[in-house]
C-alpha cells in the first residue's frame, strides 16, 4: 500500500473516531439534571443526595417546554429552566432533612406532580420535630362541607367596618387566634349580640379579617396565587382556571370505570367567590387544604413546598375574593 | 450563449482530476455526518437546539434548495459523505483508483429497480413521517444513520452506487430539479467517445473506477443521473470530458417523457403545497394530525397527502393535458412530456417555502454551533444567541419574486414541451397559473 | 422592435401592478382587544383582523404551557404562562399580513405554531396573484410575436 493512501486511511478513521468519542465522553462526564413534564417521567434524577454545609451544585436542561426549579421552603431565586439550554445555581443546607424540589413554571395539567427530593444528611444538631398544623389541633374534617348558612348580598367594606368596630368592645374578637380558628360566619355570628345589621356586621367581619392581614403579606399572597394556583383555579378566583375543564373530564372520565364517592376524584376547582363556602371557611381550614392537598381532587398538597407564613398569605389573599379591602 | 467549459482552464480541471481535494472534503463531509449522528442521539431532546436538526434540517436544507441544486445540479451529490464509506469497500482504497476485480458481490441491480420509483417511493415516506423526523433529534439520527448503513450495506452486494441512484429519498429530486441548473457534465465530442476502445470511463481503469452513477458519460444528454464525482474525468484516456456553464434548465429543451420521472415532479409540487398548509399555516388540529403518527387522525392526514400527490395533482394536470388535444385521449408519453413544466414549478415552490422556515429560524445556527449538544457548551461564544426571524421583511416580496419567476419559467417550458407532446400550451399553463395562486395564498 | 415594445410595456405594466399605491381605505383608528389562547401548537383564534392604525390589545391565555406571541413584521412580543395572562398593546401602523410565531420553546412543533394578523387587507397577496397573471399573460403575448421554435 501506498504511504498517502496509509496516511489517508490513518486520517480517515481518527477524524472518523474522534468526532464519534469526544463529544460522547464529554456528554458523559457531565450530569445533567433533566427537566422533563410529568408525563414523561419529571425530574431525572429526582432524587439528589447533599451535606450539610457543602455547597451542591447543580445542573439542568428541560427535554421539552419550559420549567423551573426551586426548593421547598427555602429562601432562593427560582431557576428557569430553559429547553435545549443549560442553567445552574448552587445550594448550601444548614439542617439536614429532607428537602423537596419542584418546578416552578406551569408546565401542564401535571405541572405541581414535577417533584424530588434532595436528602441532606452530616449534620449533629437533633432533628426538630414537626408541629401540627392548626387544624389537626382544632380536630377540622377538611373534607366536610362548610357552607355558611347566611351571607352578605354583596362584599362586605372592610373600611366601613373599621369604623363601626371601633365603637365596639370585641377585642376576644379580633386576636390572631380567633381569627385562624373561626370562619367569617362564625365572626358573623358571634357578633349577633351587637345592635348592628346584618350587613354592618359582614363590614365588622371583612375589617377584622383585613386587620389579621398586612399589604406586604397580601401581596405576596396574590403573587404566590398567580403563580401556583390561578392556572387551576383562575385568574380571579373563579374556579374556572385553563385546567379546570380537563380536570373536571378527568375526573367524569375516571368515575366511568369505577363506582365509587365522587366527592374525592377529580373536580373542577373550588370556586372561592362563592360566598357559602368561603364565607363558612376558617383561615385553619383553608391552610388545612393547602397543606394537605385534596386526596384525589387533583388539589396539590403544599406542605413541602410553602412556609406557615406563606401559606397564611395564600390564605388572607383568598378572603379578598369575599371581602372588599379598598377605600371608597 | 450556449456552453463555457470550465475544465478548459487548468487549474479547475487539475483539482477536479486530483483525488486529494476531494478526499478532504469526503473526511469533513463525513465527519460533520456522523457528529450530526452522535448529537442527535445524545444530546438534547429538543430540536431547535440539537445540531443535528438545525444543521441538517436548517443549514443543509438551506445550502442544498436554495444554492445547491438551482446553481450546481447535483452538487451536492458530488461531496455526500453517505456514500463514501461503500466507495472506498468496493474500491478496497480511499485514495488509489479501484482493482480491477470486484472485493464484493457486485451484483447488477436488477432491471424492475433500475428507475426512479424506489425514490419515489421513499421520498413519500419520509413526507409522511416529516413531522417527527424534522423536530425530533433522535428520529434524524436514525434516519441519517439508516442512509450511511443501507449505502454501505448496498454497495457490498450491488455493482456502483446503488444507494444513490436508486434509493436516496434526496437524489430522486436533486436528479429532477438538476435538469435546470447551468452547470452540466458533458463529453467534448462524441465522435471520440465512438472510437474509444474499452470505455474506460464505464468500466474503469487504472486510473479510476467506472462511473458509479450507472451513467455512460458518452451517452449523457441529461444532468438527471450524473452525480458529479470526476471518476470519468480522470479515467478518460482522450481528455474529452468536461465541466460546462450553460444557460438555465438547457435539459427541458428535451423532455425525457419517462412516468417515473413525472411523478417526483407531481410528488415534489404537491408535498411543497401541503407543508405549505400544514407546517405554515395556523391548523393546529392539522399538526397535530400529521405529528402523532400512527393515529387514527395521522392516517387521515397521510390519505389527504397521498391523495394529493398521487391522485388529485396528476388527476388535474391530465385534464390540462387532455384539454390540451380533446380529439383523443393523451398517451403516458404526452403525459411525462408536457409535464417538464412542472420541473421549474416545483422547484420554485420549494425555494419559495424554504425562504420562509430558513429565514425564520436561522438564528438557531448560531446557537446550535456553540452548544451542539445542548450541553452547555460555548464553542463560538453565540451559545445565548436568542430566536430571531431575519430579514422578515424581505420573505414576501422574495416568495412573490420566485413563484412568479418559477411561473413564468415553466410556462416558457411548457411553451417547448407542449408542442413535443403534440398538445396546445395552454392548459399547461393555466395549470402553473392556478397552483401558484394555491402556493401564493398560504405563504403570504 | 415591436416584441421590445411589448416586452417593456408588460414590464411597466408589471411595476404598476406591484407598486402603485392603492386608493387607502381610510377607517377610523380604533382600539380592538383580542383575547387569544395559546396551546400545543396553534393559536385560537388563529386569524386576527383589525385596521391600519387601531390600537391593537392582544390578552395571551396560555392554556397548557408557557407559551409566547410574537409578531414578526412588528417585532413586539409577549409571554404568558397558563393562569397569567398576559397583554401586549401596540399600534398596528403597518399594513399587510403578518405571522404570529410562539417564541417560547413549547414542544416539538414550537417552530410551526403559527398564527396570523391581518392589518387591512392582504394587498400584497392581490398584487402577486395579479402579476402571475400578467406573467402568464407575457408569456403568451411575448410567444406571439417572436418565434417559438
Amino acid at each position: 500500500m501506498k504511504p498517502s493512501e496509509l496516511l489517508s486511511r490513518i486520517i480517515i478513521t481518527v477524524f472518523s473516531l474522534g468526532v464519534v468519542a469526544l463529544p460522547l465522553t464529554i456528554w458523559a462526564q457531565t450530569p445533567l439534571i433533566h427537566a422533563k413534564i410529568a408525563e414523561s417521567g419529571g425530574w431525572s434524577p429526582d432524587i439528589i443526595q447533599a451535606e450539610v454545609g457543602q455547597p451542591l451544585h447543580l445542573k439542568f436542561t428541560s427535554d421539552d417546554v419550559m420549567h423551573g426549579f426551586a426548593v421547598g421552603q427555602m429562601e432562593m431565586q427560582p431557576v428557569d429552566i430553559e429547553p435545549g439550554k443549560v442553567s445552574e445555581t448552587t445550594l448550601t443546607f444548614d439542617k439536614p432533612g429532607i428537602y423537596t424540589f419542584f418546578c416552578t413554571r406551569w408546565c401542564g395539567l401535571n405541572h405541581w406532580r414535577m417533584r424530588g427530593t434532595i436528602e441532606v444528611t452530616g449534620s449533629t444538631t437533633s432533628l426538630e420535630s414537626a408541629t401540627k398544623p392548626l387544624y389537626v389541633t382544632l380536630g377540622l374534617n377538611l373534607d366536610a362541607p362548610h357552607n355558611a348558612p347566611l351571607v352578605p348580598t354583596s362584599p362586605p367594606s372592610a373600611v366601613n367596618g373599621q369604623e363601626l368596630a371601633s365603637t365596639l368592645s370585641i377585642s376576644q374578637l379580633t386576636t390572631p387566634d380567633y381569627y385562624r380558628s373561626h370562619s367569617p360566619y362564625q365572626l358573623f355570628d358571634d357578633l349577633r349580640f351587637t345592635s348592628l345589621s346584618t350587613s354592618q356586621r359582614w363590614d365588622v367581619v371583612s375589617a377584622i379579617w383585613q386587620a389579621n392581614s398586612t399589604p406586604a403579606g397580601l401581596a405576596e399572597g396574590k403573587q404566590l396565587y398567580a403563580q401556583n394556583c390561578a392556572a387551576c383555579h383562575g385568574e380571579f378566583g373563579g374556579g374556572n382556571g385553563v385546567f379546570a375543564d380537563d380536570l373536571a373530564a378527568t375526573g367524569a372520565a375516571s368515575m366511568q370505570t369505577m363506582n365509587g364517592d365522587m366527592a374525592m376524584s377529580m373536580q373542577t376547582p373550588a370556586d372561592f367567590t362563592n360566598p357559602q363556602r368561603m364565607l363558612g371557611a376558617s383561615p385553619a381550614l383553608l391552610q388545612g387544604k393547602i397543606l394537605r392537598g385534596g386526596m384525589g381532587t387533583g388539589m396539590p398538597m403544599w406542605g413541602s413546598i410553602f412556609t406557615h407564613e406563606q401559606i397564611w398569605n395564600i390564605v388572607s389573599y383568598l378572603y379578598i375574593f369575599q371581602f372588599d379591602y379598598s377605600n371608597p | 450563449m450556449t456552453k463555457f467549459e470550465l475544465t478548459r482552464f487548468p487549474l479547475i480541471k487539475n483539482v477536479l482530476k486530483n483525488r486529494y481535494p476531494q478526499l478532504v472534503v469526503f473526511v469533513l463531509m463525513l465527519a460533520g455526518f456522523l457528529f450530526a449522528i452522535v448529537a442527535g442521539l445524545v444530546g438534547t431532546p429538543v430540536g431547535s437546539h440539537n445540531f443535528s436538526i438545525v444543521f441538517v434540517w436548517i443549514a443543509w436544507w438551506a445550502i442544498l434548495i436554495l444554492v445547491a441544486v438551482p446553481f450546481f445540479g447535483r452538487g451536492w451529490c458530488g461531496v455526500c459523505p453517505i456514500p463514501v464509506v461503500g466507495d472506498w469497500l468496493q474500491r478496497g482504497a480511499v485514495l488509489e483508483p479501484a482493482k480491477k476485480t470486484p472485493r464484493w458481490l457486485n451484483l447488477r441491480v436488477p432491471a424492475k429497480f433500475r428507475n426512479m420509483w424506489t425514490q419515489n417511493i421513499s421520498f413519500t415516506l419520509v413526507a409522511l413521517f416529516s413531522s417527527v423526523i424534522l423536530t425530533t433529534p433522535v428520529v434524524t439520527s436514525v434516519v441519517l444513520a439508516a442512509m450511511l448503513f443501507l449505502a454501505i450495506g448496498l454497495s457490498m452486494v450491488f455493482e456502483r452506487r446503488a444507494f444513490c441512484r436508486y434509493l436516496c429519498p434526496v437524489g430522486g429530486f436533486i436528479g429532477l430539479y438538476a435538469q435546470t441548473a447551468p452547470l452540466e457534465l458533458r463529453v467534448k465530442n462524441k465522435n471520440v467517445c465512438a472510437q474509444c476502445v474499452g470505455k474506460p470511463c464505464y468500466n474503469g481503469s487504472d486510473l479510476g473506477s467506472g462511473c458509479p452513477w450507472d451513467v455512460f458519460p458518452g451517452g449523457l444528454t441529461k444532468n438527471t443521473y450524473c452525480g458529479l464525482c470526476m471518476e470519468c474525468i480522470r479515467t478518460c484516456p482522450h481528455d474529452n470530458i468536461a465541466l460546462n456553464l450553460r444557460p438555465f434548465s438547457a435539459d427541458l429543451a428535451k423532455p425525457s417523457a419517462k412516468l417515473d420521472e413525472t411523478f417526483k415532479a407531481f410528488i415534489m409540487l404537491g408535498a411543497a403545497l401541503v407543508y405549505a398548509y400544514v407546517l405554515m399555516g395556523s391548523n393546529g388540529a392539522v399538526k397535530l394530525a400529521a405529528y402523532s403518527v400512527f393515529s387514527p387522525a395521522w392516517f387521515g392526514y397521510a390519505a389527504g397527502f397521498l391523495a394529493v400527490i398521487f391522485g388529485l395533482l396528476p388527476g388535474l394536470f391530465w385534464l390540462s393535458v387532455k384539454f390540451g388535444d380533446i380529439k383523443k385521449s393523451p398517451t403516458g408519453k404526452q403525459f411525462a412530456t408536457a409535464a417538464t413544466a412542472l420541473i421549474p414549478l416545483g422547484l420554485m415552490f420549494w425555494v419559495a417555502f424554504s425562504l420562509s422556515f430558513v429565514l425564520t429560524n436561522a438564528t438557531y445556527i448560531f446557537a446550535a454551533i456553540s452548544d451542539p449538544l445542548g450541553l452547555g457548551w460555548n464553542l463560538f461564544g453565540t451559545a445565548a444567541t436568542a430566536w430571531q426571524p431575519m430579514l422578515s421583511s424581505l420573505v414576501t416580496p422574495a416568495q412573490t419574486l420566485v413563484l412568479i419567476g418559477g411561473l413564468a419559467w415553466s410556462a416558457r417550458t411548457a411553451q417547448k414541451s407542449a408542442p413535443q407532446a403534440g398538445i396546445s400550451p395552454a392548459p399547461v399553463m393555466v395549470y402553473c397559473l392556478l397552483t401558484t395562486f394555491v402556493m401564493l395564498w398560504l405563504l403570504l | 422592435m415591436r416584441s421590445r415594445a411589448i416586452l417593456l410595456l408588460l414590464l411597466l405594466t408589471g411595476l404598476v401592478v406591484a407598486f402603485a399605491p392603492l386608493p387607502a381605505h381610510i377607517s377610523t383608528p380604533i382600539d380592538r382587544s383580542f383575547r387569544v389562547e395559546a396551546s400545543q401548537f396553534a393559536y385560537q383564534p388563529g386569524e386576527i383582523n383589525v385596521n391600519p392604525g387601531d390600537k391593537v390589545t392582544i390578552e395571551l391565555v396560555s392554556t397548557d404551557v408557557v407559551h409566547g406571541l410574537y409578531v414578526d413584521g412588528y417585532g413586539v412580543s409577549v409571554k404568558a404562562d397558563p393562569g397569567q395572562t398576559a397583554t401586549l398593546t401596540f399600534v398596528a401602523d403597518k399594513s399587510g399580513s403578518f405571522r404570529l410565531r410562539c417564541n417560547v420553546t413549547c414542544g416539538a412543533m414550537h417552530p410551526f405554531m403559527v398564527g396570523k394578523l391581518n392589518v387591512g387587507a392582504n394587498t400584497w397577496l392581490y398584487r402577486s396573484l395579479a402579476l402571475a397573471s400578467l406573467g402568464i399573460v407575457s408569456v403568451f403575448v411575448l410567444a406571439r410575436t417572436t418565434k417559438v421554435e
